[in-house]
């Protein structure tokens, strides 16, 4: 019962606590590219929540297994998640195209774009060498952890960018003044949801 | 044939013209995340600047033995190598920065601006104009980490401080608004920022 408790409080403080764009900027450019329309919003947040869960589970693998044993962990950690990241979106790629043609068509042309988008990277450093974020706590992840933890950061990203794109779609429709047209707008009614958020913080004490 | 007027010219459109962060929106999430001080923007940006000269000046001196198609994997493994080197140096010489840093570290490998003017100029230019390119680009960046940092930390605290001294402090009549050191701060300075921008350049042009 108590780990049941732990890893929900640990899902939580990773959704809304600490939402990985809100409260800390990490992954805002597709937060502000795809979130024009609902359904390329939730393609997108369907592909990372798939991309980062595995992405963390596999680099806390690797990192536990062969970067500590060899003490490659210090200086080889960054290349190391990089790669497995870049393959990993290569090979779900490869996958989802033969297995799955609907699922692919879904995903499909945001795959490449989740190499270069930096909520992945973080999700799996923080998951898998934790210190770097501000639950910080001095011990390392267990792999159902690190996986849960990795899996609320994607559920966060993806509320958000989703409930985004619904607000911007009205938004279209809005007078705005013209010099606030388009992204100035935008970046004031993310804002006003990050407010939203101070409402969050401190709270369960994470 | 060097070509100084050339080599001038990469420099300065990396400044305004064509600065990543306020015109190409380009590298946001550490600007926004980094920026609560000003203090903070001179590190990263000296950081950021670092990692994409010598990245560009390594692509752009092997770029002819570089297949075109792997050569995504190989920017990225040379881009990760000196932010390795980054982290190592931040964390033996200045670790209380690198524990403010934190994370923003290795996610230099993943600054869509290095990725970016590497494919677009390293790899097709010779060194020399790479070099201008990267140091102008870099130079805009931490132009933008610096004005986003020096307004928040002005507004949010009533003064601007840098290295243990103070730059510049608002009269003590100013109550400070510590939302502009929180995170919808860095939205709300950033959309300002832009529309004035935006303002700017369509007043340059009537």
């Amino acid at each position: 019962m108590d780990q049941v408790v732990h890893l929900g409080l640990l899902l939580i403080g990773a959704a809304l606590v600490n939402n990985i764009i809100l409260v800390r900027f990490i992954g805002l450019c597709p937060f502000f590219g795809v979130s024009t329309k609902i359904e390329t919003s939730i393609g997108m947040s369907l592909a990372v929540t798939f991309v980062m869960t595995l992405a963390s589970a596999i680099s806390w693998i690797v990192f536990k297994f062969l970067l500590v044993p060899f003490k490659l962990d210090g200086f080889l950690y960054i290349i190391t998640f990089i790669l497995v990241i870049a393959s990993l979106v290569q090979l779900v790629e490869i996958v989802l195209r033969k297995t799955s043609p609907s699922l692919y068509k879904a995903m499909g042309i945001y795959l490449p774009l989740i190499t270069t988008n930096c909520a992945v990277l973080a999700a799996a450093t923080e998951s898998v060498k934790p210190g770097f974020f501000k639950m910080a706590i001095a011990y390392n992840y267990s792999f159902i952890e690190a996986v849960v933890y990795s899996l609320g950061i994607a559920l966060g990203f993806g509320f958000i960018i989703i409930t985004f794109a619904a607000i911007r779609e009205r938004l279209e429709l809005a007078p705005v003044p013209e010099i606030l047209k388009g992204t100035p707008i935008a970046f004031i009614t993310a804002a006003l949801f990050s407010f939203a958020f101070i409402g969050f913080s401190g709270l369960f004490g994470l | 044939m060097v070509d100084l007027k050339r080599i001038g010219h990469e420099f300065y459109k990396g400044l305004f013209r064509e600065n990543v962060v306020l015109v190409s929106l380009i590298g946001l999430c550490s600007v926004l995340a980094v920026s609560s001080r000003f203090e903070n923007g001179i590190y990263l940006g000296v950081a950021a600047t670092f990692v994409l000269i010598f990245s560009e000046l390594l692509v752009s001196a092997i770029r002819k033995l570089i297949p075109k198609e792997i050569r995504i994997p190989i920017f990225i493994v040379v881009i990760a190598s000196f932010v390795t080197i980054v982290d190592l140096t931040m964390q033996a010489y200045s670790p209380s920065m690198y524990k403010v840093l934190g994370i923003w570290i290795p996610l230099i490998v993943v600054n869509c601006m290095i990725l970016g003017r590497v494919e677009v100029f390293a790899y097709r230019e010779p060194i020399i104009y790479s070099i201008s390119d990267a140091l102008g680009m870099g130079t805009g960046y931490t132009l933008a980490l610096l004005i986003m940092g020096f307004v928040r930390e002005l507004l949010g605290s009533g003064k601007v401080m840098a290295f243990g001294r103070t730059i510049i402090s608002l009269p003590s009549a100013y109550e400070p608004a510590s939302v502009f050191i929180l995170f919808p701060g860095a939205f709300l300075t950033f959309a300002f920022l832009i529309a004035i921008n935006r303002w700017l350049t369509s007043r340059g042009e009537r």
